[in-house]
């Protein structure tokens, strides 16, 4: 039996960087220990995309056929996979400790709120990954298709990309959910227009022009003809080259990351004046 | 088990049951529209309403655009999604009911009073039957306004008879999923499962004839079904006595969902009284 | 009011591990269009020090101030006015600092991921507290053998009791060795067996050194754990002593306890009009009535609380008591 007198005394982490990876790292770990708990929110995320996908399917082939257009299809409907896992499951991240009345003690650390969040939206991100991973796969077995893609380090690259594009958007969304109790609902009504304006099934050259400025807002629409112009052969989509796309990604991402920061700082802070996230 | 006075233990009147059935029914309506914390706000109103059908009108619509079908066709899904818009309301806020009833640990002690059952669920769920019916309406309105379908040969009497009769037979469904619901651990997983599934299968974005034979008649239990077939016929000027079929197949239909409901929730009333668990399942 | 004098051991100048100095903190409730709409005075004008090595407890009624107390010495909660100092640091800059060198156990069932093992949760706030990894490896499995959770540490904690619950809290709130602990209402909603092992690992605690800052609703327990009890009421601090000095306030009084059988409410409310009777509390609900009569007249009021008893009413029992520290808080807090 262990007495308090010979518990081994603490020691802390030193150095700026290394907290802050332990504390990312610790957050991405809790939340795939909590996701693997009760995965069953898993279903929702993949069965949209996919039924959408089978729909677009039934509507595609009346129309016409060939395999260029069925990997649209099925590169289409994993990034609305892996875009409806990343806003469902950052409106969750730090959400989750509000309805769990662990929001005291995840604010009553000596780490900024942000950081602890951008390890939870990554996880989820990389969910959202396999999601679209899911999708892929089982849309080719679906479709009996094949996965040649034109060129696939640019591939990789950009899906990597807007991976890191998506986490920060999420994180950006996690801000909106933690300001406000309904921000839930803003996050649900989004999925559809967010899929139509990022253009993961037809390009967003189509939409009213009124349309097009959120369109060229969100980074991952850029992301997406990026995947498309590295994956396809002969597609046609925005008038930018595929290192045009990655650039403006990545500067809207930086932007939505410094936004993010600013943002959880503005929470900490309305949280501290109230006392309590736990009510909002 | 036979309804008895309360105190009194004597049996009660076929007349006297039916009136507290009814009270029964009263006060579950009024705590359907109170009791459902997710219309609560008005966000949640706002997305029901415009937000949702919208979009949903919108992205296939615009698919069917890229993909160059003729306008004909972009009008034959634009008409299905705005009817389609209710199933929201109709299946997953109905299917709702029951799963807020066990997080709250509200569920023993709804199943613990002698209120009918069914004055009970109808009750909660009328307030959905005329919310679905408001989301569809307000579809049709986008189809006419936005997205161009033309409604000058329409019989408004029809769509208002399909789009009634529609509301209630999808509610029904709500009410059968929300009683599956009641083994599993969530009835709001099926909910959301079904919400996807009726663009699949009820020909709100194709018809019912392109999906394989062996989908077909999956096609044909669901509702709503018969009402974007109906509600397209009625657009197109069929009057409500041509749309009569249609309806009373229909309206078969929902009957059948809602005897289906019933014995459900029945075996399950039964069997968490031989377990004595409410909220485990 | 007496404050404590300190002598630290090096007999340098005194260094409080608490300092709070006219802390006030206002609530504005906004009705429906974000206007204020209604302000109150969660505390008004708060001061008290807690030194080194103090176990210092808080009690007071709800709503009397604690957990607003509580929340701003634990950086969670922004003072209106005044000063709050932990170990000299300001709690409205020093955030960080500040939490690295606290541990908070929170009561009540809130507080933990039930979805996960303890070992999970202490490994997360640990890393949360930014404890060197290579340190956590061993003191996780140690400090969940000194709770006595050492082998149930692998499952997940929505399978615990209360009581498990609560001692993983006190794991939790130890990770990252801090030197001053908050325990807001740890036994609260406890059974007494669970509640008096929380209470040995608080004195075992005060016995290794730290500084314990306690609040509880029980008095029994307040008077068996703290050096000092500060009575909170209405935002301020009515009282600040040790046990045995907030007892003195009501020393002029002592308590009759009566059992009796057939007591009826009259004859409760016939005792509170006799001469110089203080509070009378009463339990009539059961068979037995139990009833407690404040009063500085001791043993010379008996005769006419026997003669009072309606016919066919008996005296079952009769003690008189010293007063305890619930009736002095009692008397503290409806003043």
């Amino acid at each position: 039996m262990v007495t308090m007198d010979e518990v081994t005394p603490g020691k802390m982490t030193e150095g700026y960087l290394a907290k802050r990876v332990q504390v990312l790292k610790a957050s991405a770990f809790l939340t795939s220990k909590l996701f693997f708990a009760d995965p069953q929110w898993l279903i929702p995320n993949i069965i949209a995309p996919f039924i959408f996908t089978l729909v677009a399917f039934f509507l595609f082939q009346g129309q016409t056929s060939g395999p260029d257009f069925l990997l649209y299809l099925v590169l289409g409907s994993g990034l609305m996979g892996m875009w409806g896992t990343t806003i469902y499951a950052s409106a969750n991240s730090i959400g989750f400790d509000r309805w769990n009345g662990t929001m005291e003690s995840t604010l009553a650390a000596p780490m900024p709120l942000s950081w602890i969040a951008l390890g939870r939206v990554l996880f989820n991100t990389l969910q959202g990954v396999l999601t679209a991973v899911f999708i892929l796969v089982i849309g080719l077995a679906w479709f009996r298709t094949g996965f040649a893609i034109v060129n696939p380090p640019a591939f990789l690259l950009a899906s990597v990309a807007t991976f890191l594009s998506l986490s920060f958007f999420g994180l950006l969304m996690t801000t909106v959910l933690l300001l406000s109790r309904k921000g839930g609902f803003i996050t649900n009504s989004m999925e559809i227009p967010v899929y139509i304006a990022t253009g993961t099934m037809f390009p967003v050259i189509l939409l009213p022009i009124v349309y097009l400025p959120f369109s060229f807002l969100l980074a991952p629409t850029w992301g997406i003809d990026a995947i498309r112009l590295a994956a396809l052969p002969g597609y046609v989509g925005l008038p930018t080259t595929y290192w045009e796309d990655i650039a403006i990604m990545v500067v809207e991402t930086v932007a939505y990351m410094a936004l993010a920061f600013f943002l959880f700082r503005r929470v900490e802070a309305y949280a501290k004046r109230i006392g309590t996230l736990e009510e909002y | 088990m036979k309804s008895t006075e309360a105190g009194t233990g004597r049996s009660l009147s076929a007349g006297s049951r039916l009136q507290m059935a009814y009270r029964v029914f009263k006060g579950a309506f009024f705590f359907g529209r109170k009791g459902l914390v997710i219309w609560d706000s008005w966000e949640m109103w706002v997305m029901q309403i415009f937000i949702t059908p919208i979009a949903q009108m919108g992205f296939f619509a615009f698919l069917s655009v890229y993909l160059r079908y003729p306008l004909s066709e972009t009008q034959f899904i634009v008409i299905g999604n705005a009817l389609q818009a209710m199933s929201f309301s109709a299946v997953f806020a109905v299917a709702n009911i029951t799963s807020q009833d066990k997080w709250q640990g509200t569920l023993p002690s709804t199943m613990v009073t002698p209120a009918n059952r069914v004055a009970l669920f109808i009750g909660r769920a009328w307030f959905q039957v005329l919310l679905s019916a408001l989301i569809a309406a307000a579809g049709l309105l986008y189809a006419a306004t936005i997205f161009g379908v033309s409604f000058a040969n329409a019989d408004y009497l029809g769509i208002a008879a399909v789009v009634m009769l529609t509301a209630i037979a999808m509610t029904t469904f709500g009410l059968l999923i929300s009683a599956v619901g009641l083994y599993m651990r969530t009835a709001l997983i099926v909910a959301n499962v079904f919400l996807f599934v009726t663009l699949l299968l009820s020909g709100v974005n194709f018809p019912v004839s392109v999906l394989p034979g062996w989908l077909q008649p999956v096609s044909w239990a669901i509702p709503l079904t018969y009402g974007t077939e109906a509600v397209r016929e009625a657009i197109a000027g069929t009057s409500l006595l041509g749309l009569l079929p249609l309806l009373g197949w229909e309206a078969l239909d929902a009957l059948l969902v809602m005897v289906a409901g019933y014995a459900v929730f029945a075996g399950f009333e039964s069997l968490a009284r031989r377990t004595g668990r409410f909220e485990e399942y | 009011m007496q404050t404590l004098e300190v002598k630290p051991a090096d007999g340098g100048p005194a260094k409080w591990a608490v300092s709070v100095t006219g802390l006030t903190r206002e609530y504005v409730t906004r009705n429906f269009f974000g206007g204020a709409s209604k302000k109150t005075w969660a505390l008004s004008g708060v001061d008290f020090q807690v030194a080194p090595g103090e176990l210092f407890g808080l009690i007071g009624p709800n709503g009397a101030g604690k957990t607003t107390t509580i929340k701003i010495l634990t950086t969670l909660l922004t003072p209106t006015g005044g000063e709050a100092k932990v170990f000299g640091l300001d709690v409205k800059k020093d955030l960080y600092e500040i939490r690295r060198r606290i541990g908070i156990v929170f009561g009540g069932e809130r507080g933990l991921y039930n979805r996960v093992s303890a070992v999970d949760n202490l490994r997360y706030f640990s890393d949360l507290y930014g404890v060197d990894p290579s340190v956590a490896r061993k003191r996780i499995p140690e400090l969940l053998e000194v709770v006595g959770l050492a082998d149930r540490a692998g499952e997940k904690v929505e399978k615990y009791s209360r009581g498990m619950k609560q001692r993983l809290h006190i794991a939790k709130a130890l990770v990252h060795d801090p030197e001053l602990i908050f325990l807001d209402e740890p036994t609260i909603g406890l059974d007494p067996a669970g509640a008096r092992d929380i209470r040995n690992m608080v004195t075992e605690l005060k016995r290794q050194g730290k500084t314990i800052l306690l609040t509880t609703h029980y008095m029994f327990e307040a008077e068996e754990l703290c050096q000092r009890i500060a009575v909170i009421s209405k935002g301020k601090i009515v009282a600040l002593d040790t046990p045995s000095e907030l007892k003195n306030l009501v020393r002029d009084v002592s308590v009759i306890e009566l059992r009796t059988y057939g007591a009826t409410n009259e004859y409760v409310e016939a005792l509170k009009t006799l001469p110089e009777v203080g509070r009378v509390t009463a339990d009539l609900d059961s068979e037995v009535q139990d009833i407690r009569i404040q009063t500085p007249l001791g043993a010379d009021l008996l005769s006419k609380v026997v003669a009072a008893l309606p016919p066919g009413a008996k005296m079952i029992d009769r003690t008189i008591k010293e007063p305890t520290l619930e009736d002095a808080y009692l008397r503290l807090v409806e003043e």
